[in-house]
Order: structure tokens, then C-alpha cells, then sequence
């Protein structure tokens, strides 16, 4: 593996700045699976995963979802069932859909793996439902290029606040 | 008076003149008042008369497992740190500066053998006693009898049951054995699950922030009449239910267990089907075969195959514990609309092969994105919202109320749908509440 930016807290590496430009199809496929999860079109949202996906939110950043629970560690076949919950209409939690809108920023490619790019950012997500809520971490998105175009096989989301109490999260973040 | 802010019709002051809290006009055999749920000075109360003076579920000893390991929790609003002494005893002790109340420990977990406050620098040992103070001149020749009276406040009565902790902070009152009463087969039931007999927790706990008073989250988990409703995009979308939800079908019981302890109880059911691991996605025994054969090494092939035929229990005990089957859950009080659920899936010593499904399983039923408890904490907010209109003020228990049947285990009925569970609650509820502050 290639690690292109160490973002490893207290490298030298960390702390300055190192610009490597983010393919801008795979900059485009992150901000159309964030808008497909805003709108909450599912099944479209689902088809850009590929088949060893891995949907997680882990409670805290470096924690092994082996032995630390984690509030979503969904595979391929958890995450069809997830969307399927959610396309009943009947899922309540998310009856009517929260609106939603999220600002991605901070393209980082952490690595290049063959065909494999890592690439991190932030986001600040706004969700209305009943209220105004504010969510914010960083993602880590693991992309598979090829001529069919980018595949998801990784996301994970990281909660600014996901040692602390959390609010229902039946939405796509 | 107590003043509600919610006042039920019959709570005047000519009805009720006196300070006592008149808990007739809230609970009756087949109702409670929609202020239960929303009343602040209720809430207050419960606090005082529920979670200082009552038995309390703070944590699970397999959570401090060393000498020297805390981790700190709420008893009702109050900071505790439990933590393991040198001499492996675990202790409550108030998480409260004895010089001018600080938070002591403010980290969630970890190991150590004292506790140094940041305001002034005085330092407790882990065990309670103030060991130093910065400075102590200032004190001059009452330094040695304050050092000796100011230590971390523990909790009045501390105890356990088979490595669940409990504390009152009440001096007197009922043991905790008595207390938890027939729900210690609830605890039996599901360690008879662990070939060493324990609990192993440490996955850490979701903590799900909901917007509804502490008593339906609690409350909800015994409700067997919700699940084909508020569940059923999980019966539509993903599996059917485990067992029919028609009780002319199934031998699926609810269970008031008195002292406000209730469960649905799944057991005869499975006996009826002896099939093993209904209760664990049916999972075929080949594919667990290092577990079966502890289990059978543990405890024989008769009671291992009872064992994994019925399963674990799904138990509420009262007030703030609940054996969610292979999970634990409790609650942090916040005010009488917010809550914070916790749940850690009951790992279980000498399981491994058991342990690393049963995040996967709790991850999909339970938290903030389970499949199961997002919905219900999204029916907990809605529910709370209700309330806050006051036109018909009581909420409706009478379910299965003429065909509960009493026998040695309590108060039974063998249509899941009753509210049985629900009024053994707000009995003890009652009679906690109505209890001279
Ligand atoms: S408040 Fe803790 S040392 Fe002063
Ligand atoms: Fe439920």
C-alpha cells in the first residue's frame, strides 16, 4: 500500500501540508453519495456499494469493531436489510424521511491501494426532523475504481460526538 | 401541597391538604395519569423517593475486573465513580470533591489508586478516605481530624447479586435480595447461558439520547402488545417474528413477578418447539461447537440443551435494569422528557464464539440505529408529545386484566398482547411514590 498523506497525529507528516490532488470522478462520487443519503433515495444510495461493503460507525476512533460495539458495522447483507427497513415507509423513525443537507470538505487521499482509494474529509450534516439537528465528524470513504465506474466498499463515520449520547440515527449519515 | 405541573383534576388543594402526595389520583389498577410522564415535580420526586432511597443497578462488576479499574456512572442525577479497591471489593463512592464539590473523576473508565481534584489538588484514595491536602498548614491542628472525617461519600448501602451491582443511598430499607425478589431467576436464567457462570461486559455501551421520559423506555420493553406495529418494517423487510404473534398460537406469557419486576417469557414456547438457539437467529449448534461442548462440559447435556432451548430472559427490574435478552440496558435520568439509554450485549465468559455474533446482533436490534429501538425511542418521543395534550388525562392498562391468572411465579397471562407486565410497574411505582418522603 501507498500511503500518500500521513495524517497520523504528531508526524511531521501531519503537520504540513501536503496537497494531493483528489480524482475529481472520486470527488464527485463521495458528494453523489452524500446527496442520495440527504434525499434519502435508498436504493439508489445502496447500488453504489459493492459486494464486500462495510458500513460503520464506530463509538470512538480506534476502537476494533471485533471486540467494541459500534453503533452501525453493517456488511453487504446487513445493509440490504437496512434499506429494505427503510423502504417499507413503515420504518418510523425515519416516517416521514428527516431533511437533510451536508457539507463534505477536507479531501484528503490517505492511501492508494491498487485499485482501492482511501480518501478522508469532514463533514457537517444538518438534519431536520421535529428539530434542527447538527452532526459532525470525518469520514473515511474506501473507493474501488474500474470501468464500471467508482464502487463503495468502505464508509466509515466517525461522530465528533460518539462517546456521548447520541440521538436516533435511522437516516443515512 | 406537592404542586404538579400537570395537576390531575382530583388533586385540589380541598382533596389534598395536606403534604402528602396523593398517589391515588395518578395510578389506579387499570390507568395511570398522563402526568406521570411529564410532571417535573414528579420526576423530582421519583428522584428522591425511586433513586436514592430504593435499590438502584449501577454497573456489573466484570466492568472493574482489576484492582484499581473505576468507571463512573449516575445514580439518578448523581455522579458516582464505582470503582475496585486493593482488596477487590468494589465500591460507590459520590464523584464529589469533599473539599467544595468538584467532579472528581472525570474520565468514563480507567485504572487508578487515587483520585487527585483539580480545583485545590486534594487527593482520595480509590477506596474513599482523603489521603492528602496541598498546603495543609492553612489547616493548622484541624488538619488531622478534617483528613480524617472528609472522605468521597459512599454509597449507603452497596451489594450484589451474582456480579450485578446495586446501591441505595438510603441507610435503611429492605435488603437488595428482598428487592430484587423472584427477578434473580431473570439473572439465573441468563448466566445459565455462560459455561463459567459470568458475565464478561466490555464491549462499551451505546448511549441513545431519546426524547421521552425514563419510564417508557423502561416500560416499553415489557410491552408485548407494540412489536407487529411499531416493528413491523423489521417483520416486512428483513424476518418474520420469532414465534407468532397470535396468543391463540403461541405459549408466549407475560409476567408481573411483583416488586415492579416484570418479563415475557418466551420459555415454554421453545420448550414446546425444543428446538435450541430460537433466540440466537437459530443458529444451528454444529456452527458453535467450542461453546456447546463448554456448556455441556459446565453443566451436563440435559441442562445445557434446556439452557439453550429457552434462552435468555427478558426482564425488567425495577426500576432502571433490563435483561434484554442477550442484552443489557439501563437509563441516565436527565429531566422528565430526555433519557439516555445504555445498552452492552451480555458478553459472556467462556463464549467467544458467542461473543463476537452478539455485537453483530445488538448492533442490528439496539441503539440510536437499531432496527428495533430506534423506532421505539421515535414512539417514546411521539408518545411524550401526546401526552402534552390534557383532554383525557389517563393512559389506558386494563389489557388482559380479567384473565391474569396468579400462581407460584406471579401474576401471569398468556395473551403477550396484556398489560400485565405495565401494572405490576406502576403498582410498586405507586407504592414507592405514595411512600412518606
Ligand atoms: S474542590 Fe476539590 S480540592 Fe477544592
Ligand atoms: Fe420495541
Amino acid at each position: 500500500m501507498t500511503t500518500v498523506a500521513n495524517t497520523d497525529a504528531g508526524t511531521s507528516e501531519a503537520t504540513r501540508p501536503v496537497f494531493t490532488p483528489v480524482d475529481p470522478e472520486l470527488a464527485a462520487f463521495i458528494y453523489l453519495e452524500a446527496r442520495l443519503a440527504d434525499e434519502s433515495r435508498y436504493s439508489e444510495w445502496e447500488a453504489l456499494w459493492d459486494d464486500d461493503a462495510c458500513y460503520w460507525v464506530p463509538m470512538r476512533e480506534g476502537d476494533d469493531p471485533q471486540r467494541n460495539l459500534s453503533y452501525i458495522y453493517d456488511n453487504r447483507r446487513r445493509l440490504r436489510s437496512r434499506i429494505a427497513q427503510l423502504n417499507t415507509g413503515s420504518r418510523h423513525a425515519q416516517t416521514p424521511p428527516s431533511r437533510m443537507r451536508r457539507t463534505v470538505s477536507n479531501l484528503e487521499v490517505l492511501a492508494q491501494d491498487g485499485d482501492t482509494v482511501t480518501i478522508a474529509s469532514n463533514f457537517a450534516l444538518h438534519e431536520y426532523r421535529y428539530e434542527l439537528t447538527v452532526w459532525a465528524g470525518r469520514y473515511v470513504h474506501r473507493i474501488r475504481t474500474g470501468p464500471g465506474g467508482p464502487r463503495l466498499v468502505e464508509k466509515t463515520v466517525h461522530l465528533v460526538n460518539g462517546h456521548g449520547a447520541v440521538p436516533t440515527l435511522a437516516f443515512l449519515i | 401541597m406537592t404542586t404538579l405541573d400537570n395537576p390531575p383534576a382530583e388533586t385540589t388543594e380541598a382533596a389534598n391538604p395536606t403534604n402528602t402526595f396523593d398517589v391515588e389520583a395518578l395510578v389506579r389498577p387499570d390507568r395511570v395519569h398522563g402526568s406521570v410522564y411529564t410532571s417535573p415535580e414528579i420526576f423530582r420526586r421519583e428522584l428522591e423517593q425511586i433513586f436514592r432511597k430504593g435499590w438502584v443497578y449501577v454497573a456489573h462488576d466484570s466492568e472493574v475486573p482489576e484492582p484499581g479499574d473505576y468507571i463512573t456512572r449516575m445514580m439518578g442525577q448523581e455522579p458516582v465513580i464505582v470503582a475496585r479497591g486493593k482488596d477487590g471489593q468494589v465500591r460507590v463512592l459520590a464523584n464529589r470533591c469533599a473539599h467544595r464539590g468538584n467532579r472528581l473523576c472525570n474520565a468514563e473508565q480507567g485504572n487508578a489508586t487515587s483520585f487527585r481534584c483539580p480545583y485545590h489538588g486534594w487527593t482520595f484514595s480509590n477506596e474513599g478516605p482523603l489521603v492528602a491536602v496541598p498546603m495543609r498548614n492553612g489547616y493548622a491542628d484541624r488538619y488531622d481530624s478534617l483528613r480524617g472525617e472528609l472522605g468521597l461519600t459512599p454509597a449507603a448501602r452497596v451489594d450484589t447479586y451474582r456480579g450485578f451491582v446495586f446501591a441505595s443511598l438510603a441507610p435503611t430499607g429492605i435488603s437488595l435480595l428482598e428487592h430484587l425478589g423472584r427477578s434473580t431467576d431473570a439473572i439465573d436464567r441468563l448466566l445459565a447461558l455462560s459455561p463459567a457462570g459470568e458475565l464478561q461486559l466490555g464491549a462499551g455501551h451505546m448511549k441513545h439520547f431519546q426524547n421521552c421520559n425514563w419510564k417508557m423506555v423502561m416500560e416499553n420493553n415489557v410491552d408485548g402488545y407494540h412489536a407487529l406495529f411499531t416493528h413491523k418494517s423489521v417483520y416486512d423487510a428483513v424476518r418474520p417474528a420469532k414465534v407468532s404473534h397470535q396468543p391463540a398460537k403461541v405459549k408466549v406469557l407475560v409476567r408481573d413477578l411483583g416488586g415492579g419486576h416484570s418479563e415475557i417469557d418466551y420459555s415454554e414456547e421453545y420448550e414446546k418447539l425444543d428446538e435450541e438457539f430460537v433466540w440466537f437467529g437459530r443458529s444451528p449448534r454444529e456452527k458453535l461447537p467450542a461453546y456447546v461442548s463448554a456448556m455441556e462440559a459446565a453443566y451436563g447435556p440435559e441442562r445445557t440443551h434446556h439452557s439453550l432451548v429457552v434462552g435468555p430472559p427478558h426482564t425488567l427490574i425495577f426500576p432502571n435494569l433490563f435483561l434484554a435478552e442477550m442484552n443489557i440496558m439501563t437509563v441516565d435520568l436527565l429531566a422528565a422528557d430526555r433519557t439516555v439509554a445504555y445498552t452492552t450485549p451480555a458478553l459472556l465468559k467462556g463464549a467467544p464464539e458467542l461473543n463476537g455474533k452478539m455485537l453483530r446482533r445488538t448492533e442490528g436490534a439496539m441503539g440510536p440505529a437499531g432496527f428495533l429501538i430506534a423506532d421505539d425511542g421515535e414512539i417514546g418521543f411521539r408518545n411524550q408529545r401526546g401526552l402534552a395534550a390534557r383532554g383525557s388525562e389517563w393512559l389506558q392498562l386494563s389489557r388482559g386484566l380479567e384473565s391474569d391468572l396468579d400462581n407460584e411465579t406471579g401474576t401471569v397471562n398468556y395473551d403477550k398482547s396484556s398489560e400485565t407486565p405495565q401494572r405490576g410497574f406502576w403498582r410498586e411505582w405507586a407504592r414507592v411514590m405514595g411512600a412518606s418522603a
